[in-house]
């Protein structure tokens, strides 16, 4: 097949799924298999598409022109290629999971749930893909709004409420800011096409590029930058497996993808630093970093935690970008993809814990590992790796990221991370320690024997949905001895080094 | 032969095989073979780099085998040997996968050749060790614990930090001597400093090791503070500021050791005391000071562990090791009570057991630079090391007054465990020359000198002395069910107080405001309550036209932006 | 100690146990200690006999290290017995986040009697 018709597959194969989800409303065994060949399917054709991408091809495809620089246009780079592979890849663990998680849970209207979904993922691959700042836009928007169904499926008033908050603050947030900023874009630079080095005059003034990538950064409501926040610990209301994939990978990546994007091939990391545009963005990242981790450390229900320490870690990606250096961004790229398994992992596992216990709040799982240590060793992967302890995946990005911040000499974002890193340790690790080493809750304070055999009393979830986080935990392992050749694929995006390295 | 065989790995592979042998004897065993595969490749592979690896464009040394590392490795290798045979009788396959991963981890980090490798390995031992704390499985070990945990992470985090600066500044990873021309070297002081208990950095140690479980605490004891002391023998050796902070090291944990009642937390700050005079021989830093640092974090591994090991013994058959509740058991557990006294005369540098051997060696390289201060408070240490380690915990572990318990001698495995030591302990202190075979350079020095032997044993006999005069007097500190306070003070209670005082304060504030500012909008809603009338027409209309407004500001805006040219 | 003084059992029968029993009796101990003392004075008329060989001058003296190593062991607990007014809390203190205030858990032990 031509590589073009590949590309275009990737985004016709989420939508199949779709129309499949909606025309077997009532026949779930069809509906989730048909999903979930797809899915497969879905994996493999990014796959090729990686392959004629490796091969040098340049992959490209122009839907529809508008005139001349306004089109809806698609194209392979390297961030959109780890992006999507990242998305189809883990699309096929949450899709095992949502099914073990909507069954085992005895939520309704699956195949509304399984629709969204699938078109949710069409969106996210529609962004990774975009070849230009208007295909990103509507891509995005597709997103907000097919995701909102998924938000509020409990339908009670709090998932209303919820699924209120989200859609107004990622619709405003994009449509008075990032409309704008794209816009304004266009009426400068003539074109929205993602470019190597950006589309703007380097001589540009800085105040103006600050002021633009202001109405970005923030009108990029998806990364979750501080003030625009609320919407994700919202978004929690909803079902685990929309948590898990879209609140830990789809959305979010989608807003610091995006972020990346516009970093790299609409401003240029080189225009960036030299302009000192990003300067600011990077103390409101660092700010988000330390805020969004305290407030997380205060959150009893599991699922705030991990959306406030999501929105923590999405600001080590916006950092990276602010950074403006070829470090930052490939450290960034490379977040994306580590946290991605990490926190995945953590979502998963505090979806299977709510399946089998029915319990939200930290404060009553105590103990609870000893009955379910398969759950609890892959949260504690995924804590260690979102920590960014060795030998799991997110060492590698924290690394990257601390040599990007030594190269633009900011000890004191050296020192964000730092503590950063602590905090992580303070609200993750406890929710694993105590799983295995406390007395379960509720039973008095009496020592826990260690030598009773753990076979006899498990009492994990159904095992669709403890296998998933479990593969997902390995990723992270995995990640870790790959991660240098995410690195070398990532490189490109980079070739304007802003930085000269001193031994090379 | 066995050039695919790395150490590090052997305990890794050995650490993930256990959980799927059966939890018995053939597991036990499987444990114990894994160090001594694991010491193969150290005793077979020449010196030199080997596993190396790409990453980010930079070459990775894994398996540096030279001098220095050997020394170390091969301790932490023989280390890992005997407390696994302490904890043969061990069926927490936690602690089982702890104990291998922690010693893998602290092998790996000694035969690194580069930061990021040291990194891996460093952060390896902090997240293992603290599992040895957490088998203990109480409230108050989960706290101590995560106490551990974030503080021996922070020390990773530090490095990591330090790594990447360093990295910047001079373009390299090498793990090899650092100038504190640049900041990175700092960083990376400051990490070593974290694992090496530096003063006013110190206190994880007194606080996480007593709270692991009685086999843990023996494992703990060996790898993490010499690792630490190992990697500031190479990457600091000579730095003149680590003499007065190793002379303070070894001089204040002494005080604490001599008023704390716990015998394991005692053997802490002995322990602390003991890496003060390491950080002592890497500050002078002259060959005789370095091969003196070795061999003391040699015999000083066995030595501590042995007393680790009879003090845990101790525990094991009556469940306390404090020293209030302890005395008399000599009369049931003879033979603990001769390990524990062998490990009491090393650690206090008897002649003709380990201690003395080494610690000598520090003392004269100490001297022979002119460090007469120092000299002099290391001395003093030495003496209160006997005080307070030598004489103390034996003391009132098994004689003092009867505590009118008679527990039944200690299991056979850590019997056997503690032979083993006890022996290496006498035979290093009897066979000086194997051990300074191995050190870094070329050993001409000879302890047992008249001068040496005879002064040593004054001082030694004028410390008993001492003790038996203030014992007989009264003066002697009595030893009291209670615990001291030490820098933890500082974030377990004061700390913590502060940040619930500003809590409260701003949440108090907060209220304040909040109630205000609801006061006002009521008093402005009733005041246009009484402009408009409670269903006025201009209150019905007013959010359409607000929506008409803001269209058009936003429209105007657009409108705007298309017009703007900049320059 | 005086419970025991006069039992015959109570110890393991080993010619360790056996030949350290005298330390129960009050009188021997004060033999030790003064044999103690009369072999550290012996210790240091030594250094009248030999050179030392030394790197300092203090060092030098007749009976140095036996002076200083009285005194400064002295002075040690001394200064530590003054410091205990000021540290010392009781073993609740950092309860519930501390090991001193539990009992050491029982699955960690093997308590057993001495058979004798």
């Amino acid at each position: 097949m031509e590589p073009s018709s590949i590309l275009l597959l990737t985004m016709a194969l989420p939508f199949a799924a779709f129309l499949l989800c909606l025309l077997t409303p009532n026949r779930d065994n069809l509906r989730d298999g048909g999903t979930f060949i797809i899915a497969l399917l879905l994996l493999v054709a990014v796959v090729n598409v990686l392959f004629d991408f490796n091969s040098g091809t340049s992959i490209e495809y122009e839907a529809i022109v508008f005139q001349k620089g306004l089109s809806i246009a698609f194209s392979v780079e390297p961030l959109g290629m780890v992006f999507a592979l990242v998305a189809s890849s883990l699309w096929i663990a949450t899709h095992v999971y949502g099914i073990g998680y909507m069954r085992g849970n005895k939520e309704k209207k699956h195949a509304r749930f399984f629709a969204c979904f699938a078109f949710a993922i069409f969106a996210t691959m529609g962004i990774a893909f975009s070849a230009n700042l208007l295909t990103l836009f509507l891509f995005y928007e597709l997103l907000t709004i097919s995701t909102y169904p998924l938000v509020a499926h409990k339908e009670n008033d709090d998932a209303k409420k919820g699924a209120r908050t989200y859609l107004g603050i990622l619709m405003g947030t994009s449509i008075v800011f990032l409309l704008t900023a794209v816009v304004w874009s266009y009426a400068i630079a003539g074109t929205l096409d993602f470019k190597q080095g950006g589309i703007f005059d380097p001589t540009l003034s800085p105040v103006f590029m600050a002021v633009l990538l202001a109405l970005f950064a923030f009108g990029i409501g998806k990364a979750a930058l501080m003030p625009f926040h609320r919407w994700l610990p919202a978004a929690m209301v909803a079902p685990t497996p929309v948590s898990a994939l879209l609140h830990a990978v789809a959305v979010v990546k989608a807003g610091v993808f995006s972020m990346l994007k516009v970093g790299v091939y609409v401003f240029g990391i080189d225009n960036l630093s030299s302009t000192g545009a990003s300067e600011w963005l990077m103390w409101l990242a660092a700010f988000s970093i330390l805020a969004a981790s305290i407030i997380a450390m205060a959150q009893d229900n599991l699922k705030r935690r991990l959306a406030y320490s999501t929105i923590s870690q999405l600001s080590y990606i916006t950092l990276g970008v602010a950074l403006a250096t070829s470090m930052g961004v490939i450290g960034g790229g490379l977040h994306i993809v580590t946290h991605a398994f990490g926190k995945i992992t953590l979502f998963m596992c505090a979806g299977a814990i709510y399946v089998a216990t029915h319990k939200t709040n930290i404060s009553e799982m105590r103990g609870l590992g000893r009955t379910m240590p398969f759950t609890f060793i892959a949260f504690g992967i995924g804590s260690l790796s979102i920590i960014g302890l060795p030998p799991f995946a997110g060492s590698w990005s924290k690394w990257m990221l601390l040599v990007a911040s030594a190269d633009t000499g900011q000890v004191i974002m050296i020192g964000v991370l730092m503590v950063s890193s602590m905090l992580n340790v303070a609200y993750l690790i406890p929710i694993f320690a105590r799983g295995f080493f406390s007395p379960a809750t509720g039973t008095g304070s009496q020592a826990v024997n260690a030598v009773v055999p753990w076979r006899e009393k498990l009492a994990e979830a159904p095992l669709l949905v403890v296998v998933p986080p479990c593969l997902t935990a390995i990723g992270c392992i995995v990640l870790f001895f790959y991660a240098d050749n995410i690195v070398d694929f990532l490189s490109p995006i980079a070739t304007v080094p802003s930085v000269e390295t001193t031994n090379g | 032969m066995f050039e695919w065989l790395h150490p590090a790995l052997v305990y890794l592979v050995g650490a993930l095989l256990l959980p799927l042998v059966p939890n018995g004897k053939a597991r036990a065993f499987l444990i114990l073979l894994v160090p001594i595969v694991g010491v193969i490749p150290l005793l077979t592979m020449p010196f030199g780099e080997f596993f190396q690896l790409n990453l980010f464009g930079e070459t990775l040394t894994t398996f540096r085998l030279d001098k220095l590392s050997f020394v170390f490795s091969l301790i932490f290798s023989l280390a890992a040997l005997l407390s696994l045979i302490y904890a043969w009788h061990v069926r927490d396959t936690m602690q089982q996968v702890a104990a291998l991963a922690y010693a893998g981890s602290a092998i790996g980090a000694a035969l690194a050749g580069d930061l990021i490798t040291l990194f891996v390995w460093w952060e390896g031992t902090a997240i293992a060790s603290v599992f040895l704390i957490w088998a203990r499985r109480t409230e108050g070990s989960y706290h101590t614990g995560m106490r551990y945990l974030i503080i021996q992470i922070a020390s990773g985090v530090v490095l990591l930090a330090g790594a990447a600066i360093h990295y910047r500044e001079t373009g390299s990873l090498a793990f090899e001597a650092f100038s504190l021309d640049g900041v990175g070297a700092w960083f990376i002081l400051l990490s070593f400093g974290i694992k090496c208990a530096f003063p006013l950095l110190h206190n994880w140690l007194q606080d996480s090791y007593p709270a692991a479980t009685v086999t843990g605490t023996v494992i703990l004891s060996a790898f993490t503070t010499k690792l630490a002391v190992y990697a500031l023998a190479r990457g600091f050796a000579g730095t003149d500021f680590l003499i007065p902070i190793g002379a303070t090291m070894t001089l204040f944990p002494i005080f604490f050791a001599v008023i704390e009642n716990d015998l394991r937390r005692v053997l802490t700050y002995s322990l602390n005391n003991q890496l003060g005079f390491m950080v002592v021989g890497i500050g002078v830093g002259s060959e005789l000071a370095i091969n003196g640092t070795a061999a003391h974090a040699f015999s000083h591994i066995l030595y501590k562990a042995l007393l680790f090991m009879s003090v845990g013994a101790v525990l094991h058959r009556t469940g306390t090791a404090k020293g209030s509740e302890l005395g008399g058991l000599y009369k049931t557990m003879p033979w603990t009570m001769v390990f524990c006294v062998i490990g009491a005369a090393s650690i206090s540098a008897f002649p003709l057991f380990s201690g003395f051997i080494s610690k000598s060696m520090i003392l004269s390289a100490a001297a022979k630079d002119g460090h007469y201060i120092t000299w002099l408070i290391l001395l003093f240490a030495s003496a209160g090391v006997f005080h307070h380690s030598g004489i103390k915990i034996p003391y009132f572990a098994f004689f003092a007054h009867d505590s009118g318990k008679r527990p039944a001698e200690a299991p056979w495995n850590m019997l056997l465990a503690m032979g083993l030591t006890a022996f290496l302990c006498i035979a290093i202190g009897v066979w000086p020359n194997a051990l300074y075979s191995i050190l870094p350079y070329d050993v001409k020095y000879n302890p047992y000198t008249s001068t040496h032997v005879i002064t040593q044993f004054q001082l030694l006999f004028f410390s008993a002395i001492a003790f038996g005069t203030l014992m007989r007097t009264g003066i002697y500190p009595p030893e009291l069910k209670s615990i001291n306070l030490d820098t933890d003070w500082t974030y377990r209670k004061i700390i913590p107080a502060v940040i619930k005082f500003v809590v409260m304060f701003v949440s108090a504030v907060w209220s304040e405001l909040v109630r205000g500012a609801a006061n006002s909008v009521s008093a402005i809603q009733n005041t246009l309550a009484s402009f408009y009338g409670p269903e006025g027409r201009v209150a019905r209309v007013q959010p359409t036209g607000y929506m008409v407004l803001w269209l058009a500001i936003l429209l105007g805006a657009a409108l705007l932006v298309n017009l703007v040219e900049l320059p | 100690m005086a419970d025991h003084k006069n039992s015959k059992r109570g110890h393991v029968d080993s010619f360790i146990v056996r030949s350290l029993l005298w330390v129960d009796d009050r009188s021997k101990v004060d033999k030790f200690f003064w044999g103690i003392v009369v072999v550290g004075v012996l210790l240091t008329l030594l250094d009248l006999f030999y050179k030392k060989k030394t790197y300092f001058s203090t060092e030098a003296f007749f009976g140095f290290y036996s002076f200083y190593g009285f005194i400064m062991c002295a002075a040690l607990v001394v200064a530590a017995r003054a410091l205990r007014v000021v540290l010392m809390r009781s073993e609740d203190y950092y309860a519930p986040t501390d090991v001193e205030s539990e009992d050491h858990p029982e699955f960690d032990l093997n308590r057993k009697e001495a058979d004798v």
